[in-house]
């Protein structure tokens, strides 16, 4: 029964365990994921800062060795245009261009004009040599517009519809010097870009104004000339260039992700895109959140390990003390709670082990009564169990007043009575006399049938026994006498009658494992049956110690010494006058019931 | 199989491989799977019209290019080579059995002949050439930039620049008028160099002496007939018969006292006078970059036809001088290598 009690409070809706783990791990967790996720987003940004200006920095450097390569080609032509041209064929000149065609491997043919826009020499790696030939080319663009500019670089065309070409024209310090026009092969660019390198793998391209791609690492792709192959390159210029200043992600032809930036090139308005892998731009940033979200994870497991470990520090007393005071709870009163943390948790069991052994105790004597009353007449277990001591009942030599006390006429009456009338009228008689015994501090040792016997002085002490015994009987004989005038009416010859003596009588438990009693043994137990065997109706018969004891305390009268059986002569016999004695109790039968 | 004993398969059926192993049990089963888990290397078809020996310079070539995509003969990649010795009769069927070997790829180097023979072998398997001249020209391909079919490859500027090789002959050689140009009429671009080179001689105000070889008896004739007619010298058109045949050829022109220019620079290497050409090396090379980028995955029809840009110039200063002659500052301006 207890125990379901404590089996239903056992199942609350959080225990205290989640509470005090979810409230410490996040006390711990969630400060180190604020501190980490900021650090992380902190940390990005500066990367993608760093990024930007990176590529940016790579972009400008292969514009400028672009830049540099075309300059190149244009300086090596102002050597031809140095001198003022002659009639004479130059044969001097000649050598120049040969000179530059061996030089600059890029320049495919050197067309020479001298000021009036004339060609004066043509050298080419692949056709024939020219030299005067006249041809007018002072209209063509070249010539006009390196005029003007000292230097031009004319559009990109491609070759059989595949290789870039273009044309730069220089003019000479003077008019006189005439224009070197230079067809330049661009496949030469390979070597400039393809030797730019943008991080570990990433790459730089070309992309003239109109967006072909003029230079790549992969030289099929420009010689392809094809732009719907380049259309990602394209679109990452204009990626680029809608957001300026900024690092962009896209697509490049192979369709995977790269971080770009661009440049121009000055002069042949052209551009420069640098690009890198994002999975490798981004390498350090995923790498620092990888290591953030590890370390993150980490903190997190060493939270819940420490957040377990004290939790488990907290509720483990607890928990010993439920434990504990449901075993208490459930009658083990011998159980102790240990808890040694010093704390109040230790006070608490120690209140508790301390309430385990009251409880065992009081349930030690409770048993212990139990059992007494069991084997004991009730009124000496209830004694024990007031005054706590079971020692009182040990056997010892007392000097006790033992009175005995009979219904007269009670097997007539039995024979021809109800049983249920018959045990009520028992009941209320017994009754009768507990109540007399226990306000005179007599003791009800045990009823044979119709007949009681009362010790006074034993177990329990009594400073004056004989007057209490005396005063008991007197009680007993009046209210029994009360209780047979209501039963006279119709069960005649019912009589009471009582014996008292005093004297020193072995008092103690006796019995078996199955039956204890406590009674007295000694010669005044058999004078006072005597003398209530010999007492009529409403007589009260005292022996002499007790008379003497009784002194003239109460109305006594000494009556005829009598003889009884056991007893070596004659008795001396004291009878205690009763403040109303019936007035036929003389004439009741001596019968012992 | 290479590793399957041959008396174990001349006893098995097909499914012996399997068998075998079971039979074999532990002894082999730690070296064995290594091989047989490993996917077949692919295989390279090389067709050459000539002999090893002769490819020598251009197979390392090709093998650099090979090592440049990542592929190493042995390691990663095998090469299947037939050699047609120098008759280039031949090429058709030896092309034909790289096909029909089901090579991953065929390399058809040194000259529009091999690329034909294996143009005609396949029209499924990849087929990467080099050659001079114009491939669009003798149909290999329809354009440079979107070689559409299973054909891309590499060319070099060689028989552009026939017309060159007479002008610096005419450099060198400035009061003659007349000059042997010797061509392989069994050539595909034999015609196209041969109209080129007259129209250069017109424009140029020469005279030309076609004389033709097409086999290693006709060389003593020809060299034999551009002394004995007074030419200036002798200019080779490009071709890569004549190309291989350097060292020979070179010997000829020191016995025969022929000034001659050629399109390989093996020519004065071996004491020739003069040579102004594509450079082989380069072509060889990107024939290796290509087929590597097709082993690794690319169409051909998405790789344009790569012109080599660079035009060399080798001159030998010993052989000028054992003619009794000497090169004029223009030609030595513009030579890219001087031998002493």
């Amino acid at each position: 029964m207890r125990q379901s009690v404590f089996k239903r409070l056992a199942a609350p809706r959080m225990s205290l365990f989640e509470k005090y783990f979810v409230a410490l791990f996040a006390a711990v967790v969630l400060p180190l994921l604020i501190a980490g996720g900021s650090e992380a987003w902190l940390s990005y940004r500066d990367r993608r800062a760093g990024l930007n200006s990176l590529l940016d920095t790579e972009a400008r450097a292969a514009a400028s060795k672009i830049q540099d390569f075309m300059e190149g080609i244009r300086d090596q032509l102002g050597w031809t245009v140095q001198l003022p041209w002659s009639e004479e064929p130059d044969d001097k000149r000649k050598l120049d261009a040969f000179f530059l065609l061996r030089q600059v491997p890029a320049v495919l043919s050197l067309t020479l004009v001298d000021r009036a826009g004339k060609e004066r020499l043509f050298v080419s790696r692949i056709g024939l040599n020219r030299a005067e030939s006249g041809e007018d080319y002072s209209a063509s663009p070249a010539v006009q517009r390196a005029r003007e500019e000292r230097a031009w670089f004319g559009g990109v065309t491609f070759q059989r519809g595949s290789e870039p070409f273009m044309t730069i024209a220089v003019s000479g310090n003077r008019a006189a010097a005439g224009v070197a026009i230079a067809e330049v092969n661009l496949k030469f660019i390979w070597d400039v870009i393809s030797a730019i390198k943008v991080g570990r793998t990433g790459a730089a391209f070309v992309l003239d104004r109109p967006g072909r791609l003029i230079a790549h690492p992969d030289i099929s792709l420009v010689l392809r000339a094809d732009d719907t192959a380049t259309k990602p390159l394209q679109d990452l210029r204009a990626a680029i260039l809608a957001r300026p200043g900024e690092a962009v992600a896209g697509r490049d032809v192979t369709g995977s992700m790269v971080l770009a930036a661009m440049a121009p090139i000055s002069g042949v308005s052209w551009s420069v895109v640098v690009k890198q892998p994002a999975a490798e731009a981004f390498g350090p940033i995923y790498a620092a959140l990888w290591r953030t979200a590890g370390l993150l994870v980490a903190g997190a497991a060493l939270a819940a390990a420490l957040a377990y470990w004290l939790t488990q520090r907290m509720v483990r007393p607890i928990r010993v003390l439920e434990d504990g005071v449901a075993r208490i709870g459930a009658g083990q009163f011998d159980h102790r709670i240990e808890i040694a943390t010093g704390d109040e948790f230790e006070r608490l069991a120690g209140r508790f082990n301390e309430m385990a052994g009251e409880l065992a105790l009081s349930q030690e004597r409770s048993e212990r009564i139990g059992r007494l009353k069991r084997f004991l007449a009730p009124q000496v277990a209830e004694l024990i169990d007031r005054r706590g001591d079971e020692h009182m009942l040990d056997g010892r030599r007392v000097e006790a007043v033992v009175v005995f006390c009979d219904l007269r006429g009670f097997t007539a009456f039995s024979t021809r009575t109800e049983p249920e009338t018959l045990i009520r009228l028992l009941g209320e008689y017994y009754d009768a006399l507990e109540r007399a015994a226990t306000a005179h501090g007599g003791t009800l040792t045990n009823f044979t049938g119709d007949g009681a016997m009362v010790l006074v002085n034993a177990p329990v002490a009594c400073p004056d026994p004989a007057l209490s015994a005396a005063e008991m009987a007197r009680a007993m004989q009046m209210s029994v006498q009360a209780l047979l005038a209501g039963q006279r009416a119709r069960a005649h010859h019912l009589g009471f009658g009582v014996g008292l003596a005093m004297g020193p009588a072995t008092v103690g438990r006796i019995g078996s494992e199955g039956r204890l009693d406590y009674t007295a043994i000694g010669n005044v137990v058999n004078l006072a049956a005597r003398l209530c065997s010999s007492a009529a109706d409403g007589e009260i018969l005292v022996d002499d110690n007790a008379a003497r004891a009784i002194g003239s305390r109460l109305p006594l009268v000494a009556l005829k010494a009598r003889i009884f059986k056991g007893f070596d002569g004659p008795v001396s016999v004291f009878a205690i006058r009763l403040p109303t004695l019936k007035p036929d109790s003389a004439s009741v039968g001596n019968a012992v019931g | 199989m290479r590793f399957v004993p041959s008396i174990l398969i001349g006893a098995g059926s097909r499914a012996s491989r399997r068998d075998f192993i079971m039979l074999v049990g532990g002894a082999v089963a730690s070296t064995v799977p290594a091989y047989a888990q490993r996917p077949p290397m692919p295989v390279i078809g090389y067709l050459g019209s000539e002999t090893p020996d002769r490819y020598a310079s251009r197979l390392a070539a090709f093998r650099n290019g090979l090592a440049e995509s990542g592929y190493f003969e042995g390691r990663n990649i095998e090469i299947e080579y037939r050699w047609a010795e120098g008759q280039y009769r031949r090429l058709p069927a030896l092309a034909k059995e790289l096909a029909d070997r089901q090579v991953t790829v065929i390399v058809a180097p040194g000259g529009a002949e091999v690329a034909l023979a294996a143009k005609a072998a396949t029209s499924a398997i990849p087929i990467v050439f080099e050659m001079g001249g114009d491939p669009i020209a003798i149909g290999l391909v329809s354009s440079l930039s979107r070689p559409a079919g299973n054909l891309t490859g590499v060319s070099s500027l060689s028989v552009e620049v026939s017309r060159k090789r007479l002008e610096f002959m005419s450099e060198m050689f400035p009061g003659t008028k007349l000059f042997a140009f010797a061509v392989n009429p069994a050539s595909p671009t034999a015609e196209s160099q041969l109209k080129n080179l007259q129209a250069a001689a017109t424009s140029l105000g020469l005279e030309l002496l076609v004389l033709k070889a097409s086999a290693e008896a006709e060389f003593d004739a020809l060299f034999a007939t551009a002394a004995q007619e007074r030419t200036g010298g002798l200019v080779f058109s490009s071709d890569p018969y004549f190309a291989y045949r350097s060292p020979q050829l070179a010997a000829l022109a020191a016995r025969q006292r022929v000034a001659a220019i050629m399109q390989s620079r093996d020519f004065p290497l071996a004491g020739g006078l003069m040579s102004y050409g594509g450079d082989f090396e380069q072509s060889h090379r990107h024939t290796g970059i290509y087929a590597g980028r097709i082993l690794k995955g690319e169409r051909p029809a998405d790789l344009p036809v790569q012109r080599v840009t660079k035009v060399e110039m080798c001159i030998n200063l010993k052989a000028a001088k054992a003619l009794g002659i000497s090169f004029p500052p223009a030609l030595l301006t513009s030579a890219d290598f001087v031998i002493e």
